[in-house]
């Protein structure tokens, strides 16, 4: 019997501010639940130890600004670690799935990185998949974020790439931070359709949910045909969350988990430390390991009572029906987007980041390559919170990316820190070549990762 | 005059230690069907022409409730369990004569659903139908509120008075509910034949004149009064390795990180030394295959001795794993890893002519060398004993973490000696140093090391006190010891730690072991805010003092 495996790691010594919800206390009473059941005993548990990520494996996905170090803490680099470990344990076949339940979280964390967004510096899940492709050769990944916000910078991060599909359902983002996550957010020119948003109304409860995930999400995962899936773990969807409006339970996490079976699971969000994290983590855990969870319930649940926090059937099925019909119209869309812009493609937005109060403004341009996802630049300029302003240019080239796209990367690179501009810092991210640069342009050093 | 007694499983050592003196020492065969008998035996030996008034302490390692653990023949025992929602029940269906109640206790301590008195009355009814006589009642959370597991013994008292009952939350007061119904279950299982044995010793020490304090050693490698053993029987299993290691620890002058090694006839038994202090299984010892509250020290345990037998076929050495007999040095009849290091480094133990002899008609049916078959073995054993203690090293080293800090950190078990006790460690353990590239200390003595590491032990208690000033109480593992504190956020960490050291001063005076009180440590001091809304509306302290494992105050080494 091949286990699951468990790293749980609650950063005991690690908070945001001393009354943050995302301080010491948060999964104080999940330890209690998960030691006291004996969890770790069990013989279907196989507990690793958490590890400590790169500052490589963070560059293969973020340009921190204006460096690895100014963004991330220890637990950072350990929470992402976690992640790591998981995944070879998979790879290495020595589990057959596995939980990083980790704090801090980051699936709010998008490319560049100047502060934190929504509690989170960098993205544990991002990083993870990064560093899948590179050590095994993954390709195709799906990433399910079962928050109840929406996942904006997982969404952000693989935006243009079509072999990761990444599903989010959250809450309406009308009604929740971060006010994104529409159905009509489906992805960049060249990966239309493998960003798929479901947005939620407040109230829906477990049947809400497990009704969109068997007409839509699992429909959607076995067309995509993934390599390997990722539950992106939030648990804020639960009843007594004091940040969401959901009506999720923990056994409707734990039949989430079954149906979706993932591969690996990344603990996210949820911030009911006392009435939902100690049940609906161990849900998860029971759910992954195929233990029985009937006996799984909350103190103070009642079923009659969240079964009369529905929501219209007709909203459902609508939402169903669209996402289908643009996750299997990609392929065409794709093709106009590329008559219709021949060479490139280039678009601005502006990110703000709630934590740390950063405006930042950004200008995009990818590369229409017809043989790869293309290259993609990244104007950006931010004020942070010591006030220091930033302006920096990033060239990120993807990992399978056609050689046309990776020497234009490298020449764009290389004209960019030979001529002088308004940049303070000069980004290269090759991830086909799995090299990082950074250029101080004021200072002349060369940092390679 | 102190008196250290080990039973094993093959062999009961036994010394008397006057001063620095070890005035003597016995090795006797272990009668398993009368352990009193062996120990009376080994005592009245040690003591011969000794004046009895003189002794002072008497320190016994038994194996009365391992035996009785592991062949099996055991009262019937019925175990009472309030699971409460969480993983299924099957989980903790572990032994016969189970039964599942309602009610149940959140982490937090709260009854989140009534004890139903008509079942624990039903449930009690089927116990006495059965004619089973002795009950384990265990709770989830049961060491945060130990209310519920009360309220069913009191059920019970009324209406089985003549049931024995014991409680998770007296015994087992840790977080891990399977290990405390676990931990429950054996001891009221073993409590009453342990309670005989130990009023026969006592009885039996009384009727030659010693009134001397007599304490029993546990696994956790310190000792406790005879009769505060009574109420904890389980403390008692696997104290053998652990009278090893204190051995080591009592004879090496001062370890630091250290690798022990006890090679006896049949097996080898290593265990750790870190920063000075024995390494602790990090699940507990384990019983029957189930982990326990039961501290233990972390020991590996091979199947490899001085005494396991050579043979040769395919033209490959190989080294036995059931004892035949005595190394032929010894004067048994085929040759051993004994006889093997012995003709490889002239080591002349016993009659080195008779290790050879045996060794090269070895060598010869083999046809090779006398010295390749010696080396060979050597090379067998030694990579035996290294693989084990790198896996007990990686293990540690790997051993999850739940702080920043110690993730960054990192674990790196740095040693740099060996010490090496047991009759036949003096053969391979130098060899095995020189292959780790560290030092070899083999302590005179080394073959009573485990004796006397029972005799010099000093007593050993852990208390670990929870405190939720948001619901105004404090609960510690032992006894179901609790009360109220005052509501709010006013208390900080030093009243914490106050609080625990009061407790482990109560207990210390309890099982008479007041004189250590002073030399406890505080091992776990956590502090959580609660925060409710934006602000702080309690705090939760988990502190832990303890008596750690050590050596008597009297103790002063031994010199030949």
């Amino acid at each position: 019997m091949k286990q699951t495996g468990l790293i749980f790691f609650p950063a005991f010594d690690w908070a945001i501010s001393p009354t943050h919800p995302e301080r010491e206390e948060r999964l104080l009473y999940t330890r209690d639940q998960l030691f006291e059941e004996g969890v770790m005993d069990l013989p279907q548990i196989r507990e690793y130890k958490s590890g400590l990520a790169t500052h490589k494996d963070i560059a293969r996905v973020h340009f921190c600004v204006p460096n690895v170090e100014a963004q991330i803490t220890e637990a950072h680099l350990v929470s992402a670690g976690s992640a790591l470990v998981i995944a070879d344990a998979v790879m290495n076949q020595e589990i057959k799935n596995g939980f990083a339940l980790v704090r801090p979280p980051g699936h709010h964390a998008m490319t560049v990185a100047h502060g934190n967004r929504g509690f989170c510096n960098i993205n544990n899940e991002a990083i993870m998949v990064e560093y899948l492709r590179k050590q095994y050769g993954l390709r195709k990944i799906a990433i399910v974020d079962t928050d109840v916000h929406h996942g904006d910078g997982t969404q952000e991060i693989f935006w243009h790439d079509p072999d990761i599909l990444f599903i989010s359902f959250h809450q309406d983002g009308r009604t929740l931070y971060p006010g994104s996550g529409f159905t009509d957010e489906l992805g960049g020119p060249q990966a239309y359709g493998t960003t798929i948003n479901i947005p939620l109304p407040p109230n829906t409860n477990d049947a809400g949910i497990h009704y969109v995930l068997d007409h839509l999400v699992m429909p959607l995962l076995e067309e995509f045909e993934p390599e390997l899936i990722v539950n992106s773990a939030g648990q804020d969807n639960h009843y007594s969350d004091p940040l969401a409006n959901m009506a999720f339970s923990a056994q409707g996490y734990a039949v989430l988990n079954q149906k979706l079976a993932p591969d690996i699971a990344v603990l996210e969000g949820g911030y009911s430390v006392e009435t939902a994290l100690p049940y609906v983590n161990l849900g998860i855990i029971m759910a992954m390991a195929g233990i029985d969870y009937s006996n799984l319930r909350e103190p103070d649940y009642s079923a009659a009572r969240l079964a009369k926090k529905s929501v219209s059937q007709d909203y459902f099925d609508q939402i169903i029906k669209t996402q289908m019909a643009n996750f299997r119209g990609r392929e065409a869309k794709i093709q106009d987007y590329r008559r219709r812009f021949p060479d490139d493609y280039a678009y601005s937005q502006q990110i703000y980041y709630d934590t740390d109060g950063i405006s930042e403004q950004q200008m995009v341009r990818l590369q229409m390559c017809g043989d790869c996802p293309g290259y993609r630049t990244i104007q950006s300029s931010a004020r942070h919170s010591g006030w220091e302003n930033y302006e920096v240019f990033c060239i990120s080239v993807p990992m399978y990316s056609c050689p046309k796209c990776q020497e234009e990367g490298q020449r764009i690179y290389d004209e960019m820190i030979g001529k002088p501009g308004p940049f303070d810092y000069i980004y290269l991210q090759d991830r086909a070549h799995d090299v990082y640069r950074s250029m101080n342009t004021g200072r002349k050093v060369e940092t390679v990762l | 005059m102190l008196i250290g007694i080990d039973v094993g499983g093959t062999f009961t050592d036994g010394v008397l230690l006057t001063g620095t003196k070890v005035a003597a020492t016995v090795k006797r065969p272990t009668d398993n069907t009368d352990l009193k008998g062996t120990i009376m035996e080994v005592l009245d030996r040690l003591m011969a022409g000794q004046d009895s008034s003189r002794v002072t302490r008497v320190v016994l390692s038994t194996t009365l409730v391992t035996n009785m653990l592991a062949t099996g023949n055991l009262p019937a025992t019925a175990l009472l369990l309030l699971p409460g929602p969480g993983l299924p029940l099957e989980v903790y269906q572990l032994f016969p004569n189970t039964f599942f109640l309602p009610g149940s206790i959140d982490f937090r301590g709260r009854v989140t659903e009534p004890v139903v008195p008509a079942e624990v009355e039903s449930a009690a009814d089927q116990i006495a139908a059965r004619g089973i006589e002795k009950v384990a009642i265990a709770a989830k959370f049961s060491n945060r509120n130990s209310e519920l597991e009360r309220q069913v013994r009191d059920i019970i008292n009324r209406r089985h008075p003549n049931l024995e009952v014991v409680l998770g939350s007296d015994i087992a007061g840790q977080l891990n509910f399977r290990r405390r119904l676990v931990t429950a279950y054996f001891s009221v299982m073993t409590q009453a034949v342990w309670e005989r044995f130990i009023g026969e010793i006592a009885f039996a020490l009384a009727s030659r004149g010693i009134r001397a304090e007599v304490d029993i050693l546990k696994a956790d490698g310190g000792t406790m009064p005879l009769e505060v053993s009574g109420q904890r029987p389980c403390e008692t299993v696997f104290s053998g390795p652990a009278a090893s290691t204190m051995g080591a620890v009592a004879l090496a002058s001062n370890p630091r990180n250290s690798v022990i090694i006890d090679i006896g006839g049949t097996t080898s038994d290593i265990s750790l030394l870190i920063d000075g202090e024995p390494l602790y299984a990090s699940k507990g010892a384990k019983i029957q295959g189930h982990y326990t509250h039961i501290k233990a020290f972390s020991v590996c345990s091979l199947p490899l001795g001085g005494d396991s037998p050579l043979s040769v076929g395919d033209g490959e050495v190989r080294i036995g794993k059931t004892r035949l007999g005595e190394a032929a040095c010894f004067g048994g009849l085929a040759p051993t890893v004994t006889d093997a290091f012995n003709q490889l480094y002239g080591l002349q133990i016993g009659d080195p002519g008779l290790s050879r002899q045996a060794v090269t008609v070895l060598a010869d049916q083999a046809g090779m060398e006398a010295g390749v078959l010696c080396s060979r073995v050597e090379n067998l054993v030694i990579a035996q004993l290294q693989q084990a203690i790198t896996d007990m090293f990686r293990e540690w080293e790997e051993e999850p973490a739940y702080r920043v800090w110690e993730v960054i950190h990192g674990r790196k078990f740095d040693f740099h000696e060996i010490v090496g006790i047991g009759a036949a460690s003096a053969a391979i353990v130098p060899a095995l140093a020189r292959s780790m590239q560290v030092e070899c200390t083999i302590p005179d003595f080394a073959a009573v090391a485990n004796a006397l590491g029972a005799c010099v032990a000093r007593p050993t208690l852990t208390v670990k006190v929870h405190i939720d000033t948001q619901n105004g109480y404090w609960v510690t593992d032992q006894e179901g010891r609790g009360g109220k504190v005052k509501t709010g956020t006013k208390m900080q960490m030093e009243e914490a730690l106050n609080l625990a050291r009061r407790n482990l001063k109560e207990l210390a005076l309890d099982r008479h072991m007041q004189d250590y009180a002073d030399e406890a440590e505080f091992f776990l001091q956590e502090q959580f805010n609660v925060i409710r809304g934006w602000s702080t509306s309690g705090k939760i302290f988990d502190v832990g003092v303890q008596i750690a494992p050590g050596l008597i105050k009297d103790y002063q080494g031994v010199k030949r």
